[in-house]
């Protein structure tokens, strides 16, 4: 087993036995399938094949309630199989159990055999197949097999020989089993194909509704199958004692022949050479030519697919096909999963993969949460396999070539052509076309952000426009943002100032205001926290840092996130709150960290005020008080916005208004850092907060606030939408959810 | 033989001509196709005779039951709760075909998006899960700090005997959260009972200390947010000064759900799934409830002042009043166009509840068009009254239907379109039938204001599509 969990298995990637038979016995003539056990099973499976191939899918249940759980359900079934026969008059029908019927321990052989008998029913004109398929037992896979197995042995007969090859198929699409047929046509080889979906599951429109679709392996080639020349399986990975090749070779001396299901030219090529050596036919040019075409393909495609680096994913015999093609094509599996528990399949897989030239991780008996694990630090861009990849597509952002059962989220999954030569051709240009569209989307901003943005002789209105890019899906920069959402990482808890309206506690989620948080991170904490959060918030946009206390007096911390965090996901804007202090010492390398956006708070440019609102300045060892304080903190404000503006940095200004302290220069406060090149100011009104020196000020109302802020937006752009966040903020600004990523870090 | 079966199957008297009422319909022929025990679940519609009719049983083995299982029902409840971990004790099919199909959104936790199975294998069934069970609950509380986990009991959990009441009951002792038991063996009733042990589960929930009742606060029962259903009434009623305390269970929390005791009122949209958790509150907490349908605009109107009524704030009503009127103008004069090239249309309606089917009706009436068949998979008997008094003389009425019951219907009361779940489409398209999604799968929405013009449109763009030009000269009609 190959799970993150031992006892869970989280996110499917397999379905159950039941289900596998109900769809290789759609296969079978004028066929119909009860299944023996609660209305759910059957009601399921219907819902699950009918959006794959959109055809009505009829199947039948028992539908076992209490009375029958307790006392068995011999009642249920026989007036089921008399119901059925009623409706829809098959020639064949199913019968399969659940996990119920088999946990009760239900005989099926003897109630089908009671019922033929209590019924007069002439077994010439309807057969009636069993198969144990509890759920519990194996997947889908093994589920088809059984059932084919199962018809097999209970029908085929010892007869005269006829000239025919037994073709048993791999849970392939209609369009491929006609695909097959077509070439075999074309060789003009005599042929049972078993089963043979092609057009129960992909029927055309008709004047009248047929309940039981016409098409399907007739009932008495099944019979027949014991006399032909040959069978050759698709089913490289199956276990023998599932294989109906291998019960017509025992019993009746049927040479069998195992070749995987025929995608990509390898598997072509064997699959039309047992033909060939079987009957002693020559391949017709038709198909020599459509050889010729696919490697003329595979040429056309090749530099593409070399970039594919995928997961391949699914029925462990398609996804032992799709591997071959893999490798002839140059596209990288570098994850190969699936999630039945197939011992054949990981030993043939893990002697194919000896051939790549990279490390090939082999999941077996495995589930999407484990496959999600494996994908995110392996640089994956594509996804092959089932439809049920697309919650994974969803989170990494890929694309995936559909190919096998399910497909519930696209249409033609039943038309759609991938064996043969000519179905080869047509994956190989799905797979490639996927690195090219992606190529035609990105490259131009690639090589931009590549070669021309980070250049060291950068010109700064170019990088300016850049930069206010990442304005514009910033919340806290842009008031149309507000849709994207941000975090802010706690990791600088030391402060180089004590501000007299500020008082940092730790440890209430209940409150939301800057300084407050309920952890501080480290690093390596920090990304771990960013990884859970943009799994949920696809929109994370923005990671800052603010705080607690002074981004820059813990810039060894924010180096390392950010680095952290950007060797994770390039794409992330940073931005960074600071108190300016330390500006003049940091303000390239936090340039060359990629900063784009960067707050100062800057309360006043008049050293006499700022005395007023900060009680000490320690800068450089040195502690500042009075209206010294404010000079040295002052001058290094005003000279660090300067210095990230002229060199592309979007600069917001935070002023904190504290009525009968700074209300009176607020205007030349804006004026001046405006012509400093600030981007934006943000007056907010200060909080009074228990236990700081301001605790007793009156704060400005709402009115006096949007005044100011109206008086302000004459000068230059105002922020009217700031929250006032949290350290430890996550979500929108209107949603905060950090509580529900507290301790996950 | 034959008139025994007719009479039998759509309770008419003897004497009464079918093809009277009926016309182009060859009752004889397709009652024959008909399984016996089903015949009381079909009904034609007639004023003159009373209706003896069979709902809210069990389905009929081998007669193709559109309904699923008790976990199913269990399953569409519970699964909209977007921060719980829902764990599926049982193999894997259960948990397989039920992960992540649901168009119900969420406004924050994605947790309910995901599948857990237990993925019970043939040792366990012969040895127990309940180890399993412990070890998966341990796992999930250790990776992911849960607040709330449920367990499915599927069919095998019934029968091997597992204690999964103990097995839960353990671990919330242990780690002090909430692991509520949902049982729901498949075999054990039908997709109803699903609903009532799902609503057992949210009862466990609820808070009943959870302070005083709010005034105009209400709880949303039965919209489970598909495509943000719930988030459009949310803001319908906000306009109206009401708030919703807690929607049950679209887009809800474990957090959300405790508090909704503390509302003043209960409303309920799916009522075939709510009814009963709605009618439990009202025991325990003394809420009252009333049934609303947000679907067409004459339930919409009614639903709103049947709600502003009941809270008796006269600001309330006046916004109401206000609210209606301007919506209900402005959306038909947009309806207007569809009206036109729908009128005479006929509709087939084959759905999950029977409050959705009677909404439909009206709907369709509405839009001009008359509906001829109707069914529904776990009707009530009071609703298919209903569903009689509203429908037209010669409509067929069916209980939990099968293909076909309703490809014979369809054909013969010539429906022009089928409004159903995603198994019922195939059907109605082989059978050359338009066809409406309303199942839990859309991914747009259907109710309100916004939503009676999708539906339009919807039924327009089937309707009215150029491909059934060619169907029908395929057909030589």
């Amino acid at each position: 087993m190959s799970r993150n969990f031992v006892n869970l298995n989280i996110n499917q990637c397999k379905m159950c036995m039941p289900l596998g038979a109900s769809l290789a016995f759609k296969g079978v003539e004028g066929s119909i399938v009860i299944l023996h056990g609660s209305q759910g099973c059957s009601t399921y499976i219907r819902r699950h094949m009918a959006t794959h191939y959109n055809e009505p899918i009829d199947i039948a249940s028992s539908s076992l309630t209490e009375n029958g759980a307790v006392f068995g359900g011999t009642k249920n079934l026989k007036s089921g199989i008399k119901n059925l026969i009623k409706v829809y008059n098959p020639k064949i029908i199913g019968i399969f159990t659940t996990c119920l019927a088999d946990t009760i321990g239900e005989d099926i052989d003897r109630i089908v055999k009671e019922f033929i008998e209590e019924e007069h029913i002439d077994t010439n004109s309807l057969k009636l197949v069993t198969a144990h398929t509890p759920g519990y037992g194996a997947t889908q896979t093994e589920g088809y097999y059984v059932a084919l197995r199962k018809t097999v042995e209970q029908l085929s007969k010892k007869g005269h020989k006829n000239n025919k090859v037994n073709i048993i198929a791999a849970n392939l699409n209609p369009g491929d089993i006609r695909n097959i047929k077509n070439y075999l046509n074309e060789v003009g080889v005599g042929y049972i194909m078993f089963p043979d979906i092609s057009e129960t599951l992909d029927g055309g429109y008709r004047k009248a509704y047929e309940r039981i679709p016409p098409g399907g392996t007739k009932i008495n080639d099944i019979v027949d199958m014991a006399n032909s020349l040959a069978t050759i399986e698709m089913g490289i990975s199956i276990d023998r004692s599932l294989s109906p090749g291998q019960y017509l070779s025992d019993n009746y001396g049927v040479p069998l022949y195992v070749t995987p299901a025929p995608i990509g030219l390898r598997n072509t090529d064997s699959f039309l050479d047992t033909v060939k050596n079987i009957c002693g036919k020559e391949i017709p040019e038709v198909i020599r030519h459509e050889r010729g075409r696919l490697l003329d393909a595979m040429i056309d495609a090749h530099k593409y697919n070399a970039q594919v680096r995928a997961i391949v994913y699914g029925d462990p015999e398609i996804v032992y096909s799709l591997v071959l093609i893999c490798e002839e094509n140059g596209i990288l599996p570098k994850i190969i999963a699936t999630g039945s528990n197939n011992s054949k399949f990981e030993k043939l897989i893990k002697d194919k993969i000896k051939n790549f030239n990279d490390e090939i991780i082999v999941l077996n008996d495995t589930d999407f949460e484990t496959i999600e694990s494996y994908a995110t630090n392996n640089d994956i861009n594509l996804l092959i396999g089932n439809s049920d990849g697309r919650r994974l597509a969803e989170k990494l952002k890929l694309e995936i070539v559909r190919i096998g059962f399910p497909i519930h989220d696209r249409l033609g999954a039943q038309r759609v052509i991938f064996t043969g030569y000519n179905g080869s051709a047509n994956f190989i240009d799905l797979t490639s076309n996927s690195i090219l569209a992606r190529k035609e989307e990105g490259f131009r901003e690639e090589a931009f952000d590549k070669y021309y943005k980070n250049s060291t002789e950068k010109e700064n209105n170019l990088v300016k426009i850049s930069n206010i890019e990442h304005t514009k899906t910033h919340p806290c920069f842009n008031k149309d943002a507000h849709q994207y959402s941000r975090m802010h990482i706690p990791v600088a808890p030391a402060c180089n100032i004590s501000c007299n309206y500020c008082n940092r506690k730790y440890d209430c989620s209940n409150e939301s205001r800057p300084g407050v948080t309920s952890e501080i991170l480290k690093p390596e904490e920090a990304l771990r926290k960013y990884i859970a959060v943009k799994q949920r918030f696809e929109n994370l946009s923005v990671v800052g840092i603010a705080g607690p206390g002074e981004a820059l007096a813990n810039f060894d911390n924010v180096r390392k996130s950010v680095k952290l965090i950007k060797q994770f996901d390039p794409k992330t804007t940073f931005c960074l709150s600071t108190n300016g202090l330390m500006l003049p010492f940091y303000a390239n390398e936090l340039i060359d960290l990629g900063f784009s956006n960067i707050t100062i708070t800057i309360n006043t440019t008049l050293p006499e005020v700022a005395a007023k609102i900060y009680r000490d300045v320690n800068y450089l060892g040195e502690n500042f008080k009075g209206i010294k304080a404010g000079e040295v903190i002052i001058n290094n404000q005003l000279d660090g916005l300067r210095f990230l503006s002229m060199h592309g940095i979007v600069c917001k200004v935070n002023l904190v208004l504290i009525k009968g302290i700074n209300d009176f220069c607020v205007e030349d406060t804006v004026k001046k850092v405006k012509d400093l090149g600030a981007y934006i100011t943000n007056i907010m009104p200060m909080i009074p907060v228990k236990g700081s020196v301001f605790e007793n000020f009156s704060p400005v109302n709402q009115l006096e606030l949007k005044e100011i802020r109206d008086k302000c937006g004459s000068i230059m752009k105002q922020m009217y939408h700031c929250r006032q966040c949290r350290a430890d903020a996550i979500g929108t600004l209107d949603k905060d959810c950090s509580s529900e990523f507290a301790c996950k870090g | 033989m034959k008139s025994l079966q007719k009479s039998c199957a759509l309770g008419l008297d003897d004497d009464r001509n079918l093809s009277k009422n009926i016309p182009n319909m060859d009752i004889e022929e397709s009652v024959d196709d008909f399984i016996i025990e089903r015949r009381k679940s079909i009904f034609l519609n007639s004023a003159n005779k009373s209706m003896d009719f069979n709902c809210e049983t069990n389905s009929v083995a081998g007669s193709v039951s559109q309904r699923a299982c008790v976990y199913c029902g269990a399953r569409v409840v519970l699964n909209p709760i977007t921060d719980a971990y829902h764990i599926v004790h049982g193999p894997i099919g259960c948990a397989s075909y039920t992960w992540d199909i649901r168009g119900s959104l969420s406004s924050s936790a994605e947790v309910y998006r995901n599948s857990f199975s237990t993925d019970l294998g043939e040792k366990d069934v012969i040895f127990g899960g309940e180890k399993k069970l412990t070890g998966a609950i341990d796992e999930i509380v250790e990776k992911f700090s849960p607040k709330l986990i449920f367990v499915y009991s599927t069919c095998i959990v019934g029968i091997i005997g597992d204690d999964v009441d103990a097995v839960c009951q353990k671990a919330e002792e242990k780690y002090n959260i909430r692991v509520i038991s949902v049982k729901s063996p498949g075999f054990a009733g039908n997709k109803s009972t699903g609903y009532k042990m799902g609503c057992n589960a949210i009862m466990e929930l609820m808070d009943k200390s959870c302070g005083h009742r709010d005034t105009n606060s209400i709880n949303y029962l039965g919209d489970f947010n598909l495509a943000g259903e719930a988030w459009i009434i949310r803001n319908y009623l906000q306009k109206l000064g009401i708030k919703i305390n807690s929607t049950l269970t679209g887009d809800s929390s474990y957090e959300s759900i405790k508090k909704a005791p503390s509302a003043k009122l209960n409303i309920v949209q799916c009522a075939g799934s709510m009814s009963y958790l709605a009618k439990r509150m009202r025991e325990a907490f003394g809420i009252p409830f009333i049934k609303v349908s947000f679907y067409g605009l004459a339930d919409i109107k009614r639903s709103i002042y049947d709600i502003a009524n009941f809270l008796n704030d006269e600001s309330i009503m006046e916004k109401a009043f206000d609210f209606v009127s301007n919506k209900e103008k402005e959306t038909k004069q947009n309806l207007e166009i569809y009206k036109k090239r729908l009128d005479g249309k006929k509709a087939a309606i084959f759905v999950g509840g029977g409050f959705k089917a009677i909404s439909l009706i009206k709907q369709f009436k509405e839009l001009g068009m008359q509906t001829v068949m109707v069914g529904t998979q776990t009707g009530k008997k009071d609703e298919y009254e209903t569903i009689r008094d509203i429908s037209d003389e010669g409509t067929i009425i069916l209980d939990d239907a099968n293909p076909v019951e309703l490809e014979n219907f369809m054909l013969e009361k010539g429906a022009d379109i089928l409004v159903g779940g995603v198994k019922e489409r195939p059907l109605a398209y082989k059978l050359g039938v338009a066809f409406c999604d309303h199942n839990h799968e859309r991914k747009h929405a259907l109710c309100g204001y916004e939503g009676a013009i999708n539906f339009a449109k919807e039924i327009d763009l089937s309707i009215n599509s150029s491909v059934w030009n060619y169907i029908r000269k395929e057909r030589g009609d």
